[in-house]
Parts: structure tokens; C-alpha cells; sequence
């Protein structure tokens, strides 16, 4: 058994670490720094003044505010490997009936060419829970009871498919008797993922591991971007979900989101990539205005309250301390 | 992962899923000995099934030079190396563990390619063969280890090669299922054949990883993986020649040298092979043992099986087939006369021979094999469809015509 301090002494050292502990996390705050992000994030999307569009780099995305979304290795179903990504900077808006989601994350490789058998592509995924889910869906690819709608992005899709004499410009081929899409296989049996017309975004359902499916009515849209080591993507839907399978918004609503990240050149693809947990997305009411997203204030006015705090515990300690000293 | 039966490797081994319940299996015996290399069944396959863009260096059925050659290149070195990277020391059989019904061969006592998986980056190792080493199918065509100047003889050849045909296994334990994430391949209960449903794939390549026949390929054109498909509507028998009965694929059929067999066979609810006595590939394999594996010791107990080429080396062959290489070898170089008689099925006919019967025929000869003199009968062995009709007839001589002294127009 160890000897029990005095009591004094005791207030002393608790005032002294809670201003330590509290100058830490203003200090963390401050300078963005996140040693042990939170369990539950928040992103809200607030209404645009102006139609975002699919361009990452529309000026109206300057003034939504970040959240840092921790990615992990994928340990979900049976675990799969990933987790080159650690993080990815998320964003939110609505205009007019829509969700705009804008990602963006940081990848040194751009890779969006699967002409090769041992190349992957970078991609990325939101998940929402399904209108239908009764529950909160597990995050690998939902439940029986809480389906889950996903969209992807990929950027080889974006890139296009190509057939590789049309990559090669130096290829030799003797003939091919026909360029019917019946012999493209997985086009004629109708895998949407083959179809070259699809475009970048796929939307899919799941309801639990191994139920991955493109949904029937393909209305997510979607645009990527890849500049100095860095991707950013737009995806946007209307609010009304094309069916209960699909995920549906509304203004003031709240839901959960998560990300995923590829990593092509990581040969990242299928469960092997980068994940989050569930994030709540709150759609506001309010107008991001010129600055209104802008969190300078809020930093200013938290650095204020724990400066605050800090001098009232530290008060309190002091005084107590005086107190039983005249005692 | 529950416990399944190999009788290729004569033990319970690990796979992702319990025994499929396949009913029937297609399987086919390879006579390396007779193959010339002429690629016809490589030519029938391509034009086929894999003419299209995206297909360029995709070859269901290839024919590959041993020990050099191989489609994709070092196919079978690059996975025998991760295994024992992954087990050094320990990938042994023990042939003396043996049981004629459960363990033909021995046991194989080292790990298969599920067994020595991490389960989280791989749940089957294996690799994923770049761009560059699918070009250049036939690299070291007809490339011997040597060159032997005072010529060969057995049983070993001191310079050697040979051909290697290669086709989709259809494995009992697929590693190709076993990887997808997706449940996008199937093994099918009718015919055991293992098809990438083309509606799912979303190329992921874990197939392409995960074979280690390396027969899962993938299409860039359509960004799925394709693999040899059985020619499954010849197998079901709806080409209209057969009138509905099962009937060879296109490489055994187009196969100029006779060293191709296949069909179906019956097979029980763990896995192995129901005694089938009369079922010619039944008694090649596991009445004659004649016919072996390739590479059992993966673990996907495959259904093509292989007459060893009776003049290389016996480690190289036991590497390659397992320890019953020796006996197989014993077995084709003095055949039993039931045996001579199964071998005159090959390339006999296109339908799928389901039992047969041997006719004893008189004696026609002699030969010297070693130091033994063998009796030769011109027996006769007739082939039966599944409903048990009499479809092909062939005896054991090679009957022989005389032509006419003058000769006339269009006489062969």
C-alpha cells in the first residue's frame, strides 16, 4: 500500500495536469493535429449557395468544412488487408434537392489503367445505410435487415475501358472475326461493370458479405480528379432514393456514411483497401455562406473557453491550496 | 475452414467451403507420350471461344514445353517456390502411407496452397502472373536439357523434353472458388465444371491469383477474369450431332495425336470417385493407375490426369505427379491387355464413352519390353453411351488394307 498524499497537495497536482491536459488539446486543436480521433465524427452538409457540380475544384467547396475521416485496414467479414490510406478529408453539401459528397484524399500514384493484369485501380466508395434498413447496418457490407447502398468512383472507369489494341498502338493482330458484344462476355451477359458506357460512378446494394450488387437504377454521378499527389472526387444523387435498397436524404436528416479508399498500385481491390467507421451526416438547414463554413471563429471561441477553464482551475488549486495553508 | 477428403493426397486437408456435392465430375486422361506438340487442340480452343479483343493472351488450352516452357512463364516453378518458401523443408510425401481406395499414391505430408495461406492478404497462395509473362505461350518450344551426343535411351533420357497439355483441371477443391470474394464461381453438381459467372465477376484477379494452374485469365476489355468453360454445351449435349448425348470438348476432339480421353465420372458426397469399374477413365486411373495427377500436391485434387512420359528423369516426374509416377510408368510400358485395349478409346469417337467391354481377341504377336517377351492379343473394346448404346468399336491392331495395284482417281 502507498502512502496517501496529503490532500493539498493532491488538489495542487490535479489542477496542474487538467491545465497541462487542457493547454494539450488547444494546442492539438490549433495546429490540426489529431493523436486520437473520436469514435463518432460529424459532417454536416449545409445548403450551397450555388449548384457544386462534379468539378472537385468548384469554388464552392472551399468554404465546406473538412472532417478527417481515419481509414484502417479492412477486418471485417474475414479480414482482407488495405490500409495504405489513413485518412481521407470529407465534405458535404446540398443544393436544391441533392447531396454533393466531395472526398479527397492523398495518393502519390495515379492509377487508372487495368489494361494490365497485375494493375489495379484507385477508387473510392461512400456507404450509406439503405432506406429500408431496419437498423444500423454492420459496416462490411450491411445485414439482412439494414441493407447497405454504396457508390463508387473509380478512376480506370473514368479513364475508360479500353480493348488492348487500342492501348497498344503497336499491337499485331491477324484478324478478329467479329467485335460483336455478344463475344464480350460479361457485356452480353450484362455485368455492368464491363460496360463501358457506365461511366466513373457505379451505385450498389449489398446486404451483407458476398451480396455486392449494382443496383437497378444507376443515378449516382460522379467526377475525380487527380492533381499533385492528391484525389478528389465529387459524388452527387438526389435526395429520394430510386428504390427501398437505395439510400435516401432529407433536409435536417441525419444518417450514417463511411468511406472506403483503393489504392491501385497497393493491389488494392475488392476488401483489400482502406475503411472508415461510420460517420453521422447531418444535412442543415442552413446556408453556407461566404466564410459561414469557415471554423476560425469556432477554434477562436474553444481556445478562449479552455484558456478560461484553465485560469479558473488553476484559480481554484491556488486557492485551495491557501486555504488549508491558514488553516 | 471445414475439413474436406483428398484422395490425391490420401488426407483431410482445409477448404473455404464444405464438399460441393457434385454428382458427376468431368475428367479426362493426357497421354503425354503420344503428343506431337501441334497445338491443334490449342488452335480448336482459341477459335472457339477466345477470338475476341481482350482475348489475346488468353489460351484455354495451351501446350507448353517441359521443363522450360510454360503458359504463363514459370507458372509451376514460381508456385512450387512460394509453397516451400512457406513450408521449407516440409513438402514430402510419405509413399509408404498408402491404401489402394483412400490413399493410392501415399500421403502427402507437407501443406496445399490453402494450408500455407495467411488468410488475410491470400486465402489460397499464389500469385498474379504480370502482362509480360502471358506473351510468348510456347517460349523453349522443343528446348531439351541437354543434347545428348550419343543419342538416348531409357529409362531415362540424359537430354530431355516434353509436352505438357494444359487445360482447366475443373478441381474438385477449386482454388479459383475458394478466392473469389464475390461468389462468382461455381462448381456445378451436374458436371463438376467451374464456371466465372460473367454476370458477377468484378475483376478482382483472386481467381488469376489464386489458380495455380494459372487457368483463370483476365479480360481487359471487360475488366472480369475468364476461364476454360468446359465447352459445357458439348458436355450437356446440345450440339445437335450427338442428339442429346454428352459429347468431348473441343480440344479432345481436334486432337490429331489420339492422346486425349475425357468424360464423365460418378463421385460421391465427399469428393472421390465412385467405383465405376467399367467407366474407362475410372479404370485409368484407379484400376490401372496409369494416369496421375498434375501437381496433386496443391490440394485442389484436379480431374485432368497425365500418363507420365516414360523417358525423363523420375524426380522431375515425381515433383510433378507424385510418387505413383513410378508404377504409372510400370504400367504404360507393359500394359495389361485390358489396358492396351482402354488406351484404343482415345480419340475413337466424339461422344462421351460412359463403360466399355473388352472382347478377347486371338493372339497377334509379340514384343520385347526389357528383358521380357509380351504376347500381344488383337482384343476389341467397345464403347458405350449413358444410355448404354453401343457407340464406338476398335480392336487392338490396326486393321490393315490392301490397296489394288492400279490405282484410280481419288483412291486414298
Amino acid at each position: 500500500m502507498y502512502k496517501r498524499l496529503p490532500r493539498v497537495r493532491r488538489r495542487w497536482q490535479l489542477g496542474l495536469g487538467a491545465a497541462a491536459a487542457l493547454l494539450a488539446a488547444a494546442g492539438l486543436q490549433f495546429f490540426d493535429a489529431n493523436p486520437a480521433t473520436s469514435q463518432s465524427l460529424f459532417l454536416t452538409a449545409y445548403s450551397a449557395g450555388s449548384d457544386p457540380g462534379l468539378d472537385p475544384a468548384d469554388g464552392v467547396w472551399k468554404n465546406a468544412v473538412p472532417v478527417q475521416v481515419p481509414l484502417t485496414a479492412q477486418a471485417g467479414t474475414y479480414a482482407a488487408g488495405g490500409g495504405s490510406i489513413p485518412t481521407v478529408s470529407a465534405k458535404a453539401l446540398h443544393y436544391q434537392g441533392k447531396l454533393y459528397v466531395r472526398v479527397e484524399w492523398a495518393d502519390t500514384t495515379k492509377d487508372e489503367s487495368t489494361t494490365k493484369v497485375e494493375n489495379f485501380s484507385d477508387a473510392v466508395a461512400v456507404e450509406f445505410p439503405a432506406k429500408s434498413a431496419a437498423s444500423v447496418p454492420a459496416l462490411c457490407m450491411g445485414q439482412a435487415d439494414a441493407g447497405v447502398n454504396i457508390w463508387q468512383w473509380r478512376a480506370d472507369s473514368q479513364a475508360g475501358i479500353k480493348d488492348p489494341v487500342d492501348v497498344y498502338a503497336g499491337a499485331l493482330v491477324d484478324m478478329y472475326p467479329t467485335k460483336d458484344t455478344l463475344f464480350y462476355t460479361a457485356r452480353a451477359a450484362g455485368n455492368p461493370y464491363a460496360n463501358p458506357d457506365q461511366g466513373p460512378v457505379q451505385t450498389l446494394v449489398s446486404q451483407t458479405f458476398g451480396t455486392l450488387t449494382i443496383a437497378n437504377v444507376q443515378d449516382v454521378r460522379g467526377q475525380g480528379a487527380w492533381n499533385n499527389g492528391n484525389w478528389a472526387v465529387v459524388f452527387t444523387r438526389s435526395y429520394a432514393g430510386a428504390d427501398p435498397s437505395q439510400a435516401a436524404f432529407a433536409d435536417g436528416a441525419t444518417t450514417d456514411m463511411a468511406f472506403a479508399v483503393w489504392n491501385g498500385s497497393e493491389g488494392d481491390r475488392n476488401g483489400r483497401k482502406s475503411v472508415s467507421a461510420f460517420v453521422r451526416l447531418t444535412i442543415s438547414g442552413t446556408d453556407l455562406g461566404a466564410g459561414g463554413g469557415d471554423n476560425t471563429l469556432a477554434i477562436a471561441l474553444a481556445v478562449a473557453l479552455l484558456g478560461g477553464t484553465v485560469v479558473i482551475g488553476a484559480g481554484l488549486a491556488i486557492s485551495g491550496y491557501r486555504e488549508k495553508a491558514a488553516r | 475452414m471445414p475439413p474436406v477428403y483428398n484422395w490425391q493426397l490420401g488426407r483431410q486437408m482445409d477448404y473455404r467451403y464444405p464438399n460441393g456435392g457434385a454428382q458427376r465430375q468431368f475428367a479426362a486422361v493426357f497421354n503425354t507420350n503420344r503428343c506431337i506438340a501441334c497445338q491443334t487442340c490449342t488452335m480448336a480452343c482459341k477459335s472457339t471461344w477466345t477470338f475476341s479483343p481482350g482475348q489475346e493472351l488468353m489460351w484455354w488450352n495451351n501446350v507448353e514445353t517441359k521443363p522450360y516452357g510454360g503458359f504463363p512463364r514459370h507458372w509451376d516453378v514460381k508456385i512450387l517456390d512460394l509453397q516451400e518458401k512457406a513450408n521449407p523443408g516440409a513438402q514430402v510425401w510419405n509413399a509408404t502411407k498408402k491404401d489402394p481406395k483412400t490413399a493410392p499414391y501415399g500421403t502427402f505430408e507437407g501443406k496445399t496452397i490453402f494450408e500455407t495461406a495467411d488468410g488475410v492478404n491470400q486465402v489460397v497462395t499464389g500469385y498474379i502472373p504480370t502482362e509480360d509473362e502471358w506473351k510468348g505461350p510456347n517460349l523453349h518450344e522443343d528446348t531439351a536439357t541437354a543434347f545428348s551426343k550419343n543419342g538416348v535411351s531409357l529409362p531415362e533420357h540424359s537430354g530431355w523434353f516434353f509436352y505438357l497439355q494444359r487445360i482447366c483441371n475443373h478441381c474438385t477443391y477449386p482454388a479459383c472458388l475458394a478466392a473469389c470474394p464475390r461468389n462468382a464461381i461455381y462448381k456445378r453438381p451436374e458436371d463438376g465444371i467451374v464456371l466465372i459467372d460473367q454476370n458477377r465477376c468484378r475483376g478482382y484477379r483472386k481467381c488469376t491469383e489464386a489458380c495455380p494452374y494459372k487457368k483463370s485469365m483476365y479480360r481487359p476489355s471487360t475488366r472480369t477474369s475468364e476461364k476454360c468453360i468446359g465447352c459445357y454445351p458439348r458436355v450437356e449435349g446440345t450440339d445437335p450431332l450427338t442428339e442429346g448425348l454428352p459429347m468431348e470438348t473441343r480440344c479432345m476432339t481436334a486432337c490429331i495425336g489420339k492422346i486425349r480421353l475425357q468424360g464423365l465420372v460418378q463421385v460421391g458426397a465427399d469428393g472421390q470417385w465412385l467405383e465405376d469399374r467399367q467407366n474407362p477413365l475410372y479404370y485409368l486411373v484407379h484400376v490401372a493407375k496409369v494416369a496421375l495427377p498434375l501437381y496433386p500436391q496443391f490440394g485442389t485434387q484436379p480431374n485432368v490426369y497425365y500418363i507420365p512420359p516414360r523417358w525423363v528423369p523420375r524426380d522431375y516426374l515425381r515433383q510433378m505427379f507424385g510418387p505413383g509416377v513410378d508404377d504409372a510408368i510400370a504400367a504404360y510400358t507393359a500394359p495389361s491387355r485390358e489396358t492396351l485395349a482402354v488406351l484404343q478409346l482415345f480419340r475413337a469417337t466424339q461422344q462421351i464413352v460412359f463403360s466399355y467391354k473388352v472382347e478377347p481377341g486371338p493372339k497377334s504377336g509379340e514384343v520385347k519390353v526389357g528383358n521380357q517377351v509380351r504376347e500381344l492379343f488383337n482384343d476389341t473394346v467397345v464403347g458405350f453411351d449413358s444410355k448404354n448404346r453401343e457407340i464406338v468399336r476398335v480392336s487392338v491392331d490396326e486393321p490393315v488394307y490392301e490397296r489394288p495395284a492400279k490405282v484410280t482417281m481419288n483412291t486414298i
